[in-house]
């Protein structure tokens, strides 16, 4: 696992910082590498579409599909009934397809799930995806704190991503180990991880 | 031109039909996009049925079922409420929608629509603040395939029996007269 510099480039919300202050995210600059092949993929974005993300994968052949599961995060973490959360957590999903998913953009909504509502979507996910497919996440590790909302991650055009973190204030960071997302997510794999220079860590895990 | 079929045609009781259904179609005199002289489905007017038409169209009230503009655009304004899946050539949304987008040549999603569904188009924009759940269509293989699906029919001809009773033309003077005020009128 190799580690870069610490730095930041996480911004608040309607801050001065220069546009193109970009995050460096070689595993998220692996997959759009891989996405240019040539082949068909589908990609599930659990965050909100963003005309950033829309512009970077209209380059491809791809089906784009936005879950917006923010808007879920607190319903799906009081539930207490796995029958019931995982009805929620699917019913958070986009409308399900013939066919399966091949990539999945987590960026930070890991990190503002609880452990069996994060089990829940993940198992969704992996019940409308095919074997091999990948998903990319960002967990908050170094820093204890995190803010109080998902951030907005935007893809800029040389493939690094610009964190625009939600005005507000912050909460504890559940700081997710491998091991803790491993016993979360036990039909994931992780392929590659990568601790960033913001102190977030840049997993790849593969179905 | 606006063609109107009802869902469920002839098993709902007339005045019944007529209320759920009345709609008022009309030149757009304000709005500020758009070519002028596009029709107006107005904020206190609701739709249940099937719209179809050959002119350009601002939603701004609210309409349940299928939407065919296949020439021309569709607007769904900042008040407008579609519950459809909507066929065009161009689909600009402002307000709410919630069905399938499928636009032959473009679908913009603007700041403050809300969407739920799926889009298909060669040429999609979404821009921030625009709230979307559903999926976007970017292989321009499958988008090609479904454009030809959806591709408009050749027109019938002169000599073509006409559309079914539960199908209405307003706005043609060769169509036969509702019994029922018209529940849509084109003032263009």
């Amino acid at each position: 696992m190799a580690a870069e510099p610490v730095g930041s480039a996480t911004r608040a919300a309607n801050s001065n910082a220069a546009p193109g202050d970009g995050l460096s995210a070689p595993l998220f600059h692996s997959l759009v590498d891989r996405l240019g092949d040539g082949g068909r993929f589908v990609v599930l974005d659990l965050a909100a579409a963003r005309p950033a993300t829309v512009r970077l994968l209209s380059q491809f052949r791809c089906r784009y599909e936005v879950a917006e599961l923010a808007d879920a995060i607190d319903i799906l973490n009081a539930e207490q009934d796995p029958r019931r959360l995982r009805t929620l957590a699917e019913a958070a999903l986009p409308e399900r397809r013939r066919e399966p998913t091949d990539i999945v953009l987590c960026w930070d909504l890991l990190n503002y799930l609880n452990r069996p509502a994060l089990t829940a979507v993940m198992e969704s996910i992996a019940s409308r995806s095919r074997a091999g497919t990948l998903v990319h996440a960002l967990v908050y590790y170094a820093e204890r704190r995190m803010p109080e909302r998902p951030s907005c991650f935007l893809p800029l055009d040389d493939q690094r991503i610009e964190i625009v973190a939600p005005s507000g204030g912050e909460r504890a960071a559940p700081r997710y180990s491998p091991e803790d997302l491993a016993s979360c997510m036990p039909r994931y794999a992780v392929d590659r991880a990568r601790l960033l220079r913001n102190g977030m860590q840049e997993f790849l895990f593969r179905l | 031109m606006f063609e109107m079929s009802k869902k469920g045609g002839t098993d709902k009781p007339a005045a019944d039909t007529a209320q759920r259904s009345e709609a008022v179609v009309r030149p757009e005199t304000t709005a500020s996009r758009g070519p002028a002289g596009h029709a107006v489905i107005v904020a206190s007017i609701h739709i249940d049925g099937d719209l179809r038409g050959e002119e350009d169209l601002l939603i701004e009230g609210e309409v349940n079922g299928t939407v065919q503009l296949k020439n021309n655009s569709l607007t769904i304004g900042p008040q407008g409420k579609v519950r459809a899946d909507v066929y065009a050539h161009s689909i600009y949304v402002d307000g709410f929608q919630e069905g399938d987008l499928y636009g032959s040549e473009r679908v913009a999603i603007r700041k403050g629509a809300q969407v739920r569904g799926n889009v298909t188009s060669p040429r999609v924009s979404l821009e921030d603040g625009a709230k979307f759940k559903g999926s976007i269509e970017m292989d321009p293989q499958a988008v090609q395939g479904a454009n030809s699906r959806n591709a408009p029919k050749p027109a019938p001809s002169q000599a073509a029996p006409r559309p079914a009773p539960a199908t209405q033309k307003f706005g043609d003077p060769g169509a036969p007269k509702p019994e029922t005020p018209p529940a849509v009128k084109s003032a263009s």
